[in-house]
């Protein structure tokens, strides 16, 4: 008879046990979380848990007659318009662009990376990532932590970095070695962007619209390394849907063709 | 109290890996531990952004922009007829795997486990058109063999790396890189993948390689949306029918080199200069302006055919069959294997009786031959049938022969009336097998002085022979004028194994060989009489098997889309003698530039300008 009561007092002890182990473990914070106490963290350039820089040429293998070329005024392909977006599109003027001194429109954030470019990325400083375009002579600085506000809108606009890498709504529990985490991305969400273009032929993009861009780094079996940049825009003036899409980009070890070329039109 | 302490050193033990796992700053980390698994599984749906209308109605012709077509691959496209999709083959057709990533449709991913372990084994992708199932394979086991068979998702193995899953692919089958204008990817292509979760956003770039038909690796990304619900659309139900009636079944759609009618109207259309999509690799790149400037009117039209009198390319492609001086086994179906290693393939069948065999192969690997047939059966060899006397199928003959018996013999009048010394054959039947062929096997074997034991004796001279044995029916079909005049293909029905000899092989242009009694109109029709016993499983593959004579273990498709190339080159043989072309003229036009990458062969017992040669004189005699 004692025996099923000496059970249910050592069951009780190791639940209790467990769920102590558990609180440590709930209550322990994060390595990263720990290290600010002692001091500064680690730099995100530090941090960076793959190498973005370098020289990279764009791959145009998707809609390529878009991007190698200036499709004919409302031929707008896939892109999610609203009515008022395909209205801008069909409206589209590059002399008038060019008249009001505006030829980068097709140059800004969220188009300059669909165009046949080359980009050199590189850190300007520990928070600061720079990825310069040759195709109009383009520079967007990606700011790790809140970055300085221009006085108004600019092609580029603000971009936000981090690291990004999936966080579980709740810490998994499991009786075993806690999962890793995988690797991060880079993470850049940029706004306050001068309204501009998604495509050479006008479809536009307006002044609150936000670009969410994420860079991973593959690399192919074979020695090529992929950038690819996954992109979602939204645009609560000129589209009705988020756009994605997806660029990809192959590392330079030759950088002798990077050619500065200025903003066009047409 | 010990709970307790258990209960806190199990806690820091924990917190100690999560610690251990990060390397400290400024010290060098030590070996990457393996990548996380991330989740993939659930209901995914393409966002379409891009390439809206390659994914949707399909691809203008002669857009081949962004591609890195070589000179094969865009020659070959220009060719394509996408009335060809009205071939009876062609219709059902799945998408190959970095095509099917780009589909309309939904797709739904998930995992497979081991119920005990709960090691993933597998992640499972379906996708609604043409009911592509892919299989990830995650439990590290190794690709096939070379000679294994290809489908159109191929065969994909996969690891966790960084933040995603990368997948490496062998093993698809030939078909589109672009739908619906001809964009060729061969079945020497491999894929390299990466599947990359942000969020409910899933990012799969695809990375073709294709030593046929690219200059540099394909590279593509594709996007995904998670859909919180099952779509609840997940067929794509596809029959094949008579589209074109009437029509003989030695017609394959395609353009002449340079006649593709419809080349301008893409450029046309949206004012861009007609070599703008056709330069290849340069496409893809910031030069393509400067290319396309500094081309004259000349340049582009040589776009559009072969260059000719330059020699034929060779093939890049890797070798389907061992060379390493062993006889490798690969079951096919029920109780049909092929053996490859000693030349042409071999087939064996098992069973309660003797074992049946199917071509011998060149014979210098006969020992490792048997002994490899001996862990298939413990039977001796009762039948041999050659299907060609080629020596590729014929050279193991004597040695296979002798180390059989037909028991189904001793004692018959066969036995006792037999013109013994005229092939010794049937004199002693308990001492070896019996070797059937089509009567011109024989003849031809006896005209080039093969010794009386490697000849086949049991012969037959009508359209079809019949054998039921090891529980199967097998068929002998007469296949006259193919590449010789004694060219039999045979049918095991039960296992639906088609064993095609020298008719159809994946590595080389067919052998028609003219002196002995081939002809490239018995050559197509040869394989029309293949495809008109085959029978796809779904979506355009599997089912019935086709041994080829040299090369990987093939179906419907394989032997279709050889079809399709003896008659296409037929095609432009015929219209260039129809103009009068000499032999000469017609080789120095390169009429199977489209194909050389793939078949070519410029040294050895049969070469691209020999194909040529036998096609031109197959035509110029009538046949």
């Amino acid at each position: 008879m004692r025996r099923p009561v000496l059970s249910s007092i050592s069951a009780g002890r190791a639940a209790s046990a467990f769920t102590i182990a558990i609180l440590i473990l709930v209550a322990t914070p994060p390595v990263h979380a720990q290290r600010g106490r002692g001091g500064s963290p680690p730099a995100p350039r530090a941090q960076a848990p793959f190498d973005l820089t370098g020289q990279w040429v764009s791959l145009i293998t998707e809609d390529w007659r878009y991007r190698q070329f200036t499709p004919p005024k409302g031929d707008v392909g896939g892109l999610p318009l609203s009515p008022a977006g395909r209205q801008a599109a069909n409206g589209w003027d590059p002399a008038r662009d060019e008249a009001a001194g505006e030829q980068c429109r097709a140059f800004g954030a969220a188009g300059v990376l669909r165009l046949p470019t080359r980009v050199r990325i590189s850190w300007q400083d520990d928070r600061t990532m720079k990825l310069e375009t040759d195709a109009g002579t383009q520079t967007r600085l990606f700011v790790f932590g809140a970055p300085a506000a221009p006085a108004s809108p600019d092609w580029q606009g603000v971009s936000t970095a981090s690291w990004d890498a999936p966080q579980p709504p709740v810490a998994a529990l499991a009786f075993g070695p806690p999962a890793a985490t995988p690797r991060s991305s880079l993470k850049v969400v940029t706004t306050r962007m001068r309204p501009g273009y998604l495509a050479r032929n006008g479809v536009p993009y307006g002044a609150n619209a936000t670009l969410t861009e994420y860079f991973d780094r593959f690399d192919v079996p074979g020695g090529d390394a992929l950038l690819v940049v996954t992109t979602e825009l939204v645009d609560p003036e000129f589209l009705s849907t988020p756009y994605w899409s997806s660029q990809q980009f192959k590392r330079e070890t030759d950088t002798s063709r990077w050619k500065p070329t200025p903003c066009t039109a047409r | 109290m010990r709970q307790w302490k258990a209960a806190v050193c199990a806690a820091l033990v924990a917190v100690g890996v999560t610690v251990a796992g990060q390397a400290p700053q400024g010290q060098a980390p030590a070996a990457p531990a393996p990548a996380p698994a991330i989740d993939l599984s659930g209901y995914w749906t393409p966002t379409l952004h891009e390439d809206l209308m390659e994914r949707g109605a399909g691809s203008e012709i002669a857009d081949f922009g962004g591609f890195p077509l070589n000179d094969a691959g865009r020659l070959w496209a220009l060719s394509y007829d996408p009335s060809r999709l009205t071939l009876r083959q062609h219709q059902c057709e799945g998408y190959l795997a970095p095509g099917q990533m780009r589909a309309l449709g939904n797709f739904r991913i998930w995992e497979e486990r081991d119920n005990d372990t709960q090691r993933l084994i597998a992640i499972h992708v379906w996708a609604q058109t043409t009911e592509g199932h892919r299989v990830i394979w995650m439990d590290g086991r190794a690709h096939p063999p070379a000679w294994a068979p290809h489908t159109f998702r191929g065969f994909s193995t996969g690891q966790f790396v960084g933040n995603g899953l990368a997948v490496h692919t062998t093993h698809m089958k030939s078909g589109a890189l672009r739908r619906g204008n001809g964009v060729p990817q061969s079945d020497e292509a491999t894929l390299d993948e990466y599947f990359v979760r942000h969020g409910d956003h899933l990012t799969n770039v695809t990375v073709v390689t294709d030593p046929v038909f690219l200059t540099e690796p394909m590279v593509r990304t594709n996007d995904l949306a998670r859909q919180p619900v099952d779509p609840g659309a997940w067929l794509y139900a596809c029959d094949d029918g008579e589209q074109v009636l009437d029509r003989p079944d030695d017609v394959v759609p395609n353009y002449l080199f340079g006649q593709q009618p419809y080349v301008r109207e893409f450029s046309t259309r949206y004012k861009l200069p007609l070599a703008s999509s056709l330069v290849g690799a340069v496409t893809m790149y910031p030069e393509l302006g400067a290319r396309l400037a500094a081309m004259t009117d000349a340049d582009t039209t040589a776009l559009l055919s072969p260059a000719p009198g330059r020699r034929p390319e060779t093939s890049k492609a890797a070798a389907h069959e061992p060379s390493d001086g062993n006889i490798h086994v690969l079951a096919v179906r029920n109780n049909v294997y092929m053996l490859v290693g000693d030349g042409g393939n071999i087939v064996v069948q098992t069973g309660d009786q003797g074992a049946f065999v199917v071509d011998t192969g060149a014979g210098k690997l006969s020992d490792k031959v048997l002994a490899a047939i001996r862990t298939l059966t413990p039977r001796p060899i009762q039948f041999i049938v050659n299907t060609s006397f080629h020596s590729p199928y014929t050279g193991g003959n004597a040695v296979l022969g002798a180390a059989g018996q037909d028991p189904s013999l001793p004692g018959s009048f066969f036995v006792q009336s037999a013109p013994r010394g005229v092939t010794g054959f049937f004199s002693d039947p308990l001492a070896h097998a019996t070797m059937m062929a089509h009567l011109n096997v024989q003849v031809r074997m006896q005209a080039t002085g093969a010794p009386p034991d490697a000849v086949p004796a049991d012969t037959y001279l009508d359209d079809r022979r019949r054998k039921f044995h090891n529980g199967d029916a097998i068929e002998l079909f007469y296949e006259r004028n193919a590449v010789t005049d004694g060219d039999s293909l045979v049918h095991f029905r039960s296992a639906d194994v088609i064993v095609a000899g020298d008719i159809f092989t994946t590595t080389q242009y067919p052998f028609i060989d003219v002196k002995n009694g081939g002809s490239v109109q018995g050559e197509i029709k040869a394989l029309n009489e293949i495809l008109k016993r085959t029978v796809y499983r779904r979506q355009g593959e599997e089912g019935t098997y086709v041994v080829p004579g040299h090369g990987y273990l093939s179906d419907e498709h394989e032997v279709t889309e050889y079809r399709d190339m003896v008659v296409i080159v037929r095609d432009r043989v015929k219209a260039m003698i129809d103009k009068g072309a000499t032999v000469a003229q017609v080789k120095a036009a390169r009429l199977t530039a489209d194909y050389d990458t793939l078949y070519g062969v410029n040294t050895g017992a049969w070469t691209t300008e020999m194909f040529v040669e036998a096609v031109y004189a197959s035509l110029k005699g009538g046949r």
